[in-house]
C-alpha cells in the first residue's frame, strides 16, 4: 500500500490550517431547526407565509435570532437574504445577531404621531424611557399611530393598549401582568345571525340577484373606496370579473394613516357587517380566496377576526381556509394596495409599478379585488338596507356619509359618522367643540398625506374631490384639530418624520427626499426655494402615493403658516 | 425576441415626433433607438436584467398622466405622447441626481473614478448638492472581508442592481436589501460580512454596480479608490475553464490582465463565475515555465519529487532547439528501435481545436497508430459511447440554454452550481420561473433548494432508478407511440426488458420510494418539453454507458428530443473537451467521429494527409495506455497539457507507470505532477497568450484570441507540435491556427459553413450550421437521427453493482469530483490568488453525524483509505453528503483523491469508476499526525 502522507517535494502546495470546516456561509444548527419546525408544525412551507412564521418565532422567543432565521431559511428552502430582508423591513420584528441582546420581556410602544404628540406623547416617552431605561425587563420604543387617537396619548404595553396613558397606568398594568389585548364587547356571529345577518349573502349565493345587479346597487349608492382613493366601489368589480380566474379578494386592513381609526371602530363593534360585505364582494368576483391583511397594531381586532372566521367556518358559511387572515408587522407602506399584496406574498412591502393595476395583475400575479374594511362594511349595509342609506343623505351639495376619525383639540374626539358634505366646523361641533382654552387654528383633513389647512378654510365640505383645488384631499378622513397652542411647523415636521420612517426606500425621491426634507425642516429658517423644488419632484417622480403626498404638509405649511418657518 | 409585424406595432409621439415601435418596448428603449439617451442608473441595458424603475433618473412626461413616468419600465402605448425634454421632467431627473450626489463620496474619492453614476451626473450637469448630508453614523462602513471584492456602501444608491444580479441573473441568492427607507442597506445572507457569507464570488454584482460601491479588490488602492476605465486595451475571448464557454473580455494594462468582464456570448449573456472572472493571475505566477527544461543526467530517480519553484535539482535549462531535438529524438529512437507503438500521446481538452487536431495527426501520422487519447476518457467517454450507439452523434442534442423553452428538466449526476456555474444560472432561473426541476443525485447538491423533486438516490443505482421510471411510463402507456414508431427501433425488446423493473421493487435498491418514482415518470412523460442534463455522476461508473443508455431511452420513449426545450445534454467538463473530441483526439475515431476501422474514412484522410496510411485498429484509451506502459509495451510518451499523475484513478499506479517510461515529453505551462516524471519539459503558452478556436458543451465553436504575450520563451502549443513533427520527419508547414482550421474543414462536416472569418467576426457559431448566415442549430434531430433509417435505438440496460461494494473493512463510499474554485488537478486554480484563498486546503466532506460518530470535529484531520492507498485530509462537515459517504475533490496534490479511486473501467466507454470506491475513515490523533510527518 502506498501513502502520500510522506513529504515529497512534488507536493508543492499544502493549505493546512487555512481551510473552511463547512461549506460557505452560515450553517444551520440542528437545535434551532428543531425549534423552528416545532413552531411551524404542519403548516405548508409556502413562501407567502414567511411573515406569519416570523411572527411565530418573534412571539415565542421575543426576537428573531440569527440561528432561527438561518434555520427558517433552511426549512423554507429560501435564501437567507430573502428571509433577512423581510425580517428587517417590518418594525415589529427584532432581529438579533450573535452577541446582540434579546429584547426584554416587555416592550412598550409609545405612539408619537400627531394627536398623541399634541397630547404629550413626547414627554410620556421621555419619562417612560428614563424610568425603564435600566430596568432590563422593559424597553420603551416610539411607534407610529396605533389608531387610538381619540384616547391620546396611547401606548401599547405588550399587546395591551393603554388609553390616555400615564406613567402610573403603565406601572399598574405591569404590576398586574396586564399585557394582553383587551377584547371589547362586539357583535358575535350568533348575535349577527339572530339579527338577520348573512341572509343577504345566502340569497345572493342562491341567485336572487346577479353580480351585475348588486354592482349596480352599490354604484347607485355612491359608495366609494374609503381607504382614501375614493374609487367608485362597484366599478372595480367589473374590472376584476373581466379578467380570467383564478381571482382573489384582498382586504386592506392596514389602517395606518395617522389619525385614522374608523376601521378599528367598526371591526371592534360589528365585525360581521364587514365580513358579510367581504363575502358579497367575493361572491361577485368569484374570488378563490379572501385575504384579510390586518395591521399588527390591532391585536384585539386580529383576535376578534380569528374567532369570527372560525365561527363562519363552523357555521358552514365558508370553507375552512377560504378566509386567510394575515397579520401585518408594522409598516405603514403596506396600506398601499400593491405593497400590501407584496406583503401578503410574504415579501417586503414595496409598492409595485402601475400599470398593470392589481385588478389585472395582483396577488400571486392574479386579478385581485382590493377593498378597504369600511368599504366592505358599507357594501353589506347597502345590500342589506338599500343604497338609500347613503344616497339619500345630502349636505352642502355632497351625497353620502363619511366616517370621520376626529382627534386633537376637541372635547369629544372619536369616530363621527356625518354627512359627507360636513365642514370642519360641523365636525368640531359633532366632537363637542374645541377643548377649553383652545381656539381653532388649523386642521389635518385626512391624515398627514393631506397636510394641514388653516382655520380660515373652514367652509369646505370635507369630501372626495373638494379638497384637491386646495392642495389637499380627504383620504381616510382622519381629522386632527389643532389650536392656537400648537405649532403648524412642529406638526408638519412630525408628519415628515413619520414619512421618513415609513418610506419603503424603493425610489430616490421618497427615500432620500423625506430624509432631506426633515433635515431642511429642522433648520431655524426653512430654505423655501429648495423645499419647493424638492416637493415638486417628490410629488412628480415618486413611485407611490406615500412619496407623492409626503410633500403636502410642507407645501401647505409654507402656504398657510409662513410666519412659523 | 420581439417580432415585428403590423399587429404588434404601436405608434406614439416622442418629443413631438411620430415614432413606430414594437409593442412591449419601453419608452427608454425606443428613445435610445431614436438617438436619445435618457439618463439611467438602476436600469442596466443588458440581457438578463429587467428594468426596475426605482432610481427615477429616467423620468419623462406622458400627456394626460398626473405624475411623471419612469421611461425604463413603461411600455409604449398607441397614441401615447411622450416628452423627454419638458422642463418638468428635466427638473425631476436633475434633482434625483442631486439627491444622490449629496451622499456620494467626494468625486475625487469615488471608488470608481469612471463610474456610470458620475457619467450620468455629468450628463445631467450635476456635480454638487444643495441638500444636507446624511448623518455619519447612518453610513455603512467598508466591508473588505472578501478576497475578491470590496463593499463600500457609502457609495450605494439602493438601485438594487446588485440584488437583481445576484438573485435574478445568477440566482445565487446571497444579496438582499435589508431595512427600509433611507436606511435600506445591501446585505449578504443575514447581514454577514461578504467574505463569511455564501457568496460564490461570481462578481456579477461588481459588473452591475453603477457607482463603484462594489469593486474588484485588486482595482482599489489603500484609500479604496480605483478606476474601472484604467486599462490600455481589451481583447474579447472565451473562458479557459469549463465547458460552458463563456465569452469574456480581458482588460489589459501594462501588458497584464487586470480585469475580466463577461461578454454577451450565446452561452453566457455576460455572466461569469468566480474562475472566469477572478481566475486569471495564474498566467503570471512565478511557477510559469519560461524556458525548455531537460532532465539532468545526475537527477535523482523519477518520482513526485520536484518543487515547481526550484526544478534545478532535476532539470537544466535548454535552448528550444536543443530541447526539441532531445524531445523528438527520444521519441524517434523508440519508434526506430521498438516500432511506432512504443510511443503514445495524450493531448488536451484545454488546448484549441487546432492543437487537438494537430496532436492526434502527429501520433497517427508520425507513429502510425491510434494510441492517442485525452481526458474525455475520464469524463464523458461512456456518455459519448451511449450517444454514438443509440443516437448516432456524441454531442448534445440541444444547448443548455434551451431550458428556456422547457417546462421540465432533469439534472442527474451533475453538480452544475460548482462545475458549470453559468449553465446553472439558467437552470435556477428556469426553476424560479416555475419550471419543474427534478434533481437526481446521491449528494444534496446546490440545485436541491431549487428542485421541485430531489431524488437523493443510493450511489451506483442509477440504472435501477431510471429503469423503474421507464417501467412506469411503459406500464401506464405514457410513452409517445407516434414518436417511437416514427423515429426509433428496438422498442418491443425494450418494452419486454423494462417489465422487470417495477418501482415497487426498485425502491429498495435505489432508495427512492415508488410513489416518487411514479410521479417523476408521469411528469416527465406528460411535460410539453423536457430536457435531461447529466454529468460525471452518470458517466464515471463501470456502468456509465448503461446509465447514459437509460437516459437516452427515457427521452426516446417520450419523444422529448428534437424540439425546442427538449433534448439530451451531457454537460461537458473542459472548455474544449467537445472540440478536442470532435477533432479526433480519441483512439477509435478520426475527426468528426469517423471510425478508423472504416476504409473510406481512412482513404479520405490518406488523401488529406498526403498519403498517410492510417492504422485501422482502434487505439488504446487513457487507462489502457497506462497499463500498456506497465506491461512494457509503451516506452515513450508525448503529453500535452494533461496531468495523468493527478487525474488518473489509482494515481500512484499511474505515477509509477510514468516513472518507468524511457522517454517522456511533457508540454505544459507549469511543472505539473506529470512533468515531475518528464525527460524534457516544453514551456507552452497559457490560453490568453494564444489564438485558436474551442467548442463548448453547446456545440458552439468560439474564437479565443491572444490577449497578452507569453512569458519568457514559452511557445504556442500548435507551434511546438509542428516543431516536433518536423523533427519526426513530417513535412508540416502550418503558419497559423487558421491554416489548421481550414484543413480540419476538409474532413469535418460539422464545420460546414463555419469559417475562420465568421468566427473572427461573430465570435461564435453553433454546429451544425446550415448556411453562411445561420448562427447554427441549437436543437438537432427534429427530423431523425444520423443512424440507419434515421432511427435512434433503445438499448436495454441491466442493473450492475459497483465494482467495489462497501464491506466490513471498507464500509463507506468515496465519491470524487470538483469544487467551484478549483479546476481539475488544480495546476491553474491553485496558483490563482482568489481561488486559492477561498478554497486553500484539501478537504473531504462528510455528514456532521458521521463526523460526530467518528469523534471528529469539523476542521480536524482524518485519514481516508481504500484498497489503493490512504490520504490524510481535513474533514468538512456538510449535510449534503449522505451519512455513509465521503466526498473528495481531486484538485489537491497534498491529499490526492485519486490515490484512492478505483481504476475499474466501464466496458464500453473505458471510463474509470471515479464515483464509487469502498473506503474507510478514521480520526487522525495528534500522534498519528506526527508519525505521518
Amino acid at each position: 500500500m502506498q501513502t502520500t502522507t510522506a513529504k515529497r517535494a512534488g507536493v508543492w502546495k499544502d493549505g493546512s490550517g487555512k481551510g473552511r470546516s463547512t461549506p460557505k456561509g452560515r450553517q444551520f444548527k440542528d437545535e434551532a431547526l428543531q425549534e423552528v419546525c416545532a413552531l411551524l408544525g404542519d403548516k405548508p412551507r409556502r413562501p407567502d407565509l414567511l411573515i406569519e412564521f416570523l411572527h411565530l418565532i418573534q412571539d415565542r422567543y421575543r426576537c428573531l435570532s440569527a440561528p432561527h432565521l438561518r434555520a427558517l431559511a433552511e426549512e423554507m428552502r429560501m435564501a437567507q437574504a430573502e428571509v433577512y430582508e423581510v425580517a428587517t423591513f417590518y418594525a415589529h420584528f427584532d432581529v438579533v445577531k450573535e452577541g446582540g441582546k434579546t429584547p426584554p420581556d416587555l416592550t412598550i410602544r409609545v405612539c408619537d404621531s400627531l394627536s398623541c404628540s399634541l397630547a404629550g406623547a413626547d414627554k410620556l416617552l421621555r419619562d417612560l424611557a428614563a424610568k425603564y431605561h435600566s430596568g432590563g425587563k422593559v424597553r420603551v420604543l416610539r411607534a407610529p399611530c396605533m389608531g387610538r387617537c381619540d384616547t391620546a396619548p396611547t401606548l401599547e404595553l405588550g399587546h395591551n393598549h393603554i388609553d390616555h396613558a400615564t406613567l402610573e397606568k403603565v406601572e399598574a398594568a405591569i404590576a398586574a401582568g396586564d399585557t394582553h389585548a383587551h377584547l371589547p364587547d362586539y357583535e358575535t356571529h350568533q348575535a349577527y345571525v339572530a339579527n338577520g345577518g348573512y341572509a343577504t349573502l345566502g340569497s345572493l349565493r342562491e341567485g336572487s340577484q346577479t353580480p351585475e345587479q348588486v354592482q349596480e346597487t352599490v354604484l347607485a349608492s355612491g359608495l366609494r373606496g374609503l381607504g382614501g382613493a375614493g374609487f367608485p366601489s362597484g366599478k372595480k368589480w367589473s374590472f376584476v370579473r373581466a379578467e380570467k380566474g383564478p381571482r382573489y379578494l384582498a382586504v386592506n386592513g392596514d389602517e395606518g394613516e395617522p389619525g385614522t381609526f374608523k376601521d378599528r371602530y367598526y371591526l371592534e363593534r360589528t365585525p360581521h357587517l364587514f365580513l358579510e360585505g367581504m363575502l358579497i364582494a367575493a361572491w361577485a368576483v368569484e374570488a378563490e380566496t379572501c385575504y384579510i391583511y390586518m395591521r399588527d397594531e390591532y391585536p384585539a381586532v386580529l383576535e376578534i377576526l380569528a374567532r369570527e372566521i372560525r365561527a363562519l367556518e363552523e357555521a358552514g358559511v365558508v370553507k375552512p381556509g377560504y378566509i386567510d387572515l394575515r397579520r401585518g408587522a408594522g409598516a405603514y407602506i403596506c396600506g398601499e394596495e400593491s405593497a400590501m399584496i407584496e406583503s401578503i406574498e410574504g415579501k417586503r412591502g414595496i409598492p409595485r409599478h402601475r400599470p398593470p393595476f392589481v385588478a389585472k395583475v395582483g396577488l400571486f400575479g392574479r386579478p385581485t379585488l382590493v377593498h378597504n374594511v369600511e368599504t366592505l362594511y358599507w357594501v353589506a349595509r347597502v345590500c342589506r338596507e338599500g343604497g338609500e342609506i347613503l344616497s339619500s343623505v345630502e349636505k352642502n351639495g355632497r351625497k353620502g356619509l363619511r366616517s370621520y376619525s376626529v382627534s386633537g383639540r376637541v372635547r369629544q374626539p372619536g369616530m363621527k359618522l356625518l354627512p359627507a358634505g360636513s365642514t370642519i366646523m360641523d365636525i368640531i361641533d359633532a366632537a363637542g367643540g374645541m377643548l377649553d382654552g383652545h381656539s381653532f387654528k388649523a386642521y389635518q383633513p385626512g391624515g398627514p398625506s393631506s397636510g394641514l389647512l388653516p382655520a380660515s378654510m373652514h367652509d369646505i365640505p370635507l369630501d372626495f374631490d373638494t379638497l384637491q383645488p386646495h392642495g389637499s384631499f380627504i383620504g381616510s378622513a382622519a381629522v386632527v384639530v389643532l389650536s392656537d397652542k400648537d405649532s403648524a411647523r412642529d406638526a408638519a415636521l412630525n408628519m415628515l418624520k413619520f414619512f421618513e420612517d415609513e418610506s419603503c426606500g424603493q425610489c430616490t425621491p421618497c427615500r432620500s427626499g423625506c430624509e432631506k426634507a426633515v433635515k431642511l425642516m429642522q433648520a431655524d429658517k426653512w430654505d423655501q426655494a429648495l423645499l419647493t423644488d424638492l416637493c415638486e419632484v417628490m410629488a412628480d417622480a415618486s413611485i407611490c402615493g406615500l412619496g407623492q403626498a409626503a410633500p403636502n404638509p410642507i407645501k401647505l405649511t409654507m402656504k398657510h403658516f409662513a410666519d412659523e418657518i | 425576441m420581439l417580432e415585428t409585424n403590423k399587429n404588434n406595432m404601436v405608434r406614439f409621439t416622442l418629443n413631438g415626433k411620430d415614432v413606430t415601435a414594437v409593442k412591449g418596448q419601453t419608452i427608454w428603449n425606443v428613445a435610445k433607438e431614436q438617438g436619445t439617451l435618457i439618463p439611467h442608473l438602476c436600469h442596466k441595458d443588458a440581457s438578463g436584467y429587467r428594468p426596475d424603475g426605482n432610481c427615477r433618473a429616467c423620468m419623462v412626461e406622458v400627456e394626460g398622466e398626473r405624475t411623471l413616468v419612469a421611461s425604463c419600465i413603461r411600455p409604449v402605448a398607441e397614441g401615447m405622447k411622450v416628452t423627454t425634454e419638458s422642463a418638468r421632467a428635466e427638473k425631476a431627473r436633475k434633482m434625483v441626481m442631486e439627491l444622490l450626489v449629496t451622499d456620494q463620496p467626494a468625486r475625487a474619492e469615488a471608488h470608481d473614478q469612471s463610474s456610470h453614476f458620475w457619467a450620468m451626473a455629468d450628463m445631467e450637469d450635476v456635480s454638487q448638492s444643495r441638500f444636507p448630508a446624511l448623518e455619519r453614523e447612518r453610513i455603512p462602513l467598508l466591508d473588505s472581508s472578501h478576497v475578491a471584492m470590496h463593499v463600500n456602501l457609502d457609495a450605494c444608491i439602493q438601485c438594487n442592481l446588485c440584488t437583481r444580479a445576484c438573485r435574478e441573473v445568477q440566482v445565487n441568492d446571497v444579496i438582499g436589501m435589508a431595512g427600509r427607507g433611507r436606511d435600506s442597506e445591501i446585505i449578504f445572507d443575514l447581514h454577514d460580512p461578504m467574505g463569511a457569507s455564501t457568496c460564490v464570488a461570481c462578481g456579477e454584482c461588481v459588473q452591475a454596480c453603477p457607482t463603484g460601491a462594489l469593486m474588484p479588490a485588486t482595482e482599489l488602492n489603500d484609500a479604496e479608490v480605483g478606476d474601472s476605465a484604467d486599462f490600455d486595451r481589451e481583447v474579447q475571448s472565451v473562458c479557459p475553464y469549463c465547458g460552458v464557454g463563456c465569452q469574456l473580455s480581458y482588460k489589459i494594462k501594462d501588458e497584464k490582465i487586470i480585469r475580466v468582464d463577461g461578454v454577451d456570448g450565446p452561452a453566457n449573456e455576460s455572466r461569469l463565475c468566480v474562475k472566469g472572472r477572478f481566475g486569471f493571475d495564474y498566467v503570471a505566477h512565478p511557477h510559469r515555465l519560461t524556458k525548455p527544461l531537460i532532465r539532468r543526467a545526475d537527477a535523482p530517480e523519477k518520482g513526485l519529487n520536484i518543487d515547481p519553484s526550484n526544478p534545478w535539482t532535476h532539470f537544466r535549462e535548454a535552448s528550444w532547439d536543443e530541447a526539441l531535438d532531445v524531445a523528438a529524438r527520444g521519441l524517434a529512437d523508440l519508434r526506430a528501435y521498438y516500432g511506432g507503438k512504443s510511443v503514445a500521446g495524450f493531448g488536451s481538452a484545454k488546448c484549441s481545436n487546432e492543437e487537438a487536431y494537430l496532436f492526434q495527426k502527429l501520433i497517427r501520422q508520425g507513429f502510425k497508430h491510434n494510441n492517442v487519447d485525452h481526458c474525455t476518457r475520464l469524463c464523458h467517454a461512456s456518455s459519448v459511447a451511449a450517444l454514438m450507439e443509440n443516437v448516432g452523434s456524441g454531442a448534445v442534442t440541444a444547448t443548455f440554454n434551451e431550458i428556456e423553452n422547457a417546462d421540465l428538466a432533469i439534472v442527474i449526476g451533475a453538480n452544475p452550481t460548482e462545475n458549470h456555474p453559468v449553465a446553472a444560472t439558467y437552470f435556477k432561473q428556469f426553476a424560479k420561473r416555475g419550471g419543474e426541476l427534478i434533481v437526481m443525485d446521491p449528494r444534496g447538491q446546490g440545485l436541491k433548494r431549487h428542485a421541485t423533486h430531489m431524488l437523493q438516490f443510493r450511489p451506483g443505482t442509477d440504472v435501477a432508478m431510471l429503469n423503474a421510471i421507464m417501467h412506469v411510463i411503459v406500464e401506464e402507456k405514457l410513452y409517445d407511440r407516434q414518436y417511437i414508431e416514427g423515429f426509433t427501433e428496438g422498442f418491443f425488446e425494450f418494452r419486454e426488458h423494462i417489465r422487470a423493473f417495477p418501482p415497487e421493487r426498485m425502491a429498495a435498491l435505489c432508495g427512492i420510494d415508488a410513489k416518487t418514482l411514479r410521479t417523476v415518470a408521469r411528469h416527465y412523460a406528460k411535460a410539453k418539453s423536457a430536457m435531461i442534463f447529466w454529468g460525471m455522476g452518470v458517466s464515471q461508473h463501470i456502468h456509465g454507458t448503461d446509465n447514459a443508455r437509460c437516459l437516452i431511452s427515457l427521452a426516446l420513449l417520450c419523444g422529448q428530443i428534437g424540439r425546442p426545450g427538449s433534448g439530451l445534454h451531457p454537460l461537458r467538463g473542459q472548455n474544449n473537451v467537445q472540440g478536442a473530441s470532435d477533432a479526433g483526439l480519441i483512439p477509435q475515431v478520426l475527426p468528426d467521429y469517423q471510425s478508423v476501422a472504416d476504409g473510406e474514412v481512412r482513404e479520405l484522410f490518406r488523401h488529406i494527409w498526403k498519403g498517410t496510411e492510417i492504422d485501422p485498429k482502434p487505439g488504446l484509451t487513457v487507462v489502457e495506455i497506462i497499463d500498456a506502459i506497465y506491461r512494457g509495451e509503451i516506452k515513450g510518451m508525448y503529453i500535452m497539457g494533461e496531468n495523468p499523475a493527478m487525474s488518473d484513478p489509482d494515481v500512484e499506479h499511474a505515477r509509477d507507470a510514468l516513472a518507468s517510461l524511457d522517454h517522456l515529453v511533457v508540454q505544459d505551462i507549469f511543472l505539473t505532477e506529470t512533468a515531475n516524471f518528464a525527460d524534457v519539459i516544453l514551456p507552452a503558452t497559457a490560453w490568453p497568450e494564444k489564438t485558436g478556436t474551442v467548442t463548448n458543451t453547446n456545440r458552439q465553436v468560439q474564437m479565443g484570441r491572444k490577449a497578452i504575450d507569453a512569458p519568457g520563451e514559452a511557445r504556442e502549443d500548435w507551434k511546438i507540435i509542428v516543431d516536433i513533427s518536423n523533427r519526426l520527419g513530417l513535412d508540416w508547414d502550418y503558419d497559423s491556427p487558421r491554416e489548421v482550421f481550414n484543413e480540419m474543414k476538409m474532413s469535418m462536416r460539422s464545420l460546414h459553413h463555419i469559417t475562420w472569418q465568421r468566427l473572427e467576426n461573430e465570435h461564435s457559431v453553433t454546429y451544425p450550421c446550415l448556411s453562411n448566415d445561420d448562427p447554427g442549430q441549437a436543437v438537432v434531430f427534429g427530423d431523425g437521427f444520423p443512424r440507419r433509417a434515421g432511427r435512434a435505438k433503445f438499448t436495454p440496460a441491466r442493473v450492475t453493482a459497483p465494482a467495489e461494494v462497501p464491506d466490513e473493512a471498507y464500509p463507506m463510499i468515496l465519491t470524487t469530483g470538483r469544487q467551484l474554485e478549483h479546476w481539475h488537478t488544480g495546476s491553474m486554480t491553485r496558483r490563482t490568488k482568489v481561488l486559492d484563498a477561498v478554497e486553500p486546503q484539501a478537504n473531504a466532506s462528510l455528514h456532521p453525524k458521521t463526523l460526530r460518530a467518528l469523534g471528529v470535529t469539523p476542521g480536524d484531520m482524518i485519514e481516508v483509505s481504500t484498497r489503493r492507498g490512504k490520504v490524510t485530509i481535513m474533514a468538512r462537515a456538510d449535510r449534503a453528503v449522505s451519512e455513509d459517504m465521503v466526498f473528495m475533490p481531486f484538485a489537491f496534490v497534498e491529499a490526492a483523491a485519486n490515490v484512492l479511486t478505483n481504476p475499474q473501467l466501464d466496458p464500453f466507454g473505458k471510463i474509470p469508476e471515479f464515483k464509487f470506491s469502498a473506503c474507510r475513515v478514521s480520526a487522525v490523533t495528534a500522534r498519528t499526525a506526527q508519525a505521518a510527518e
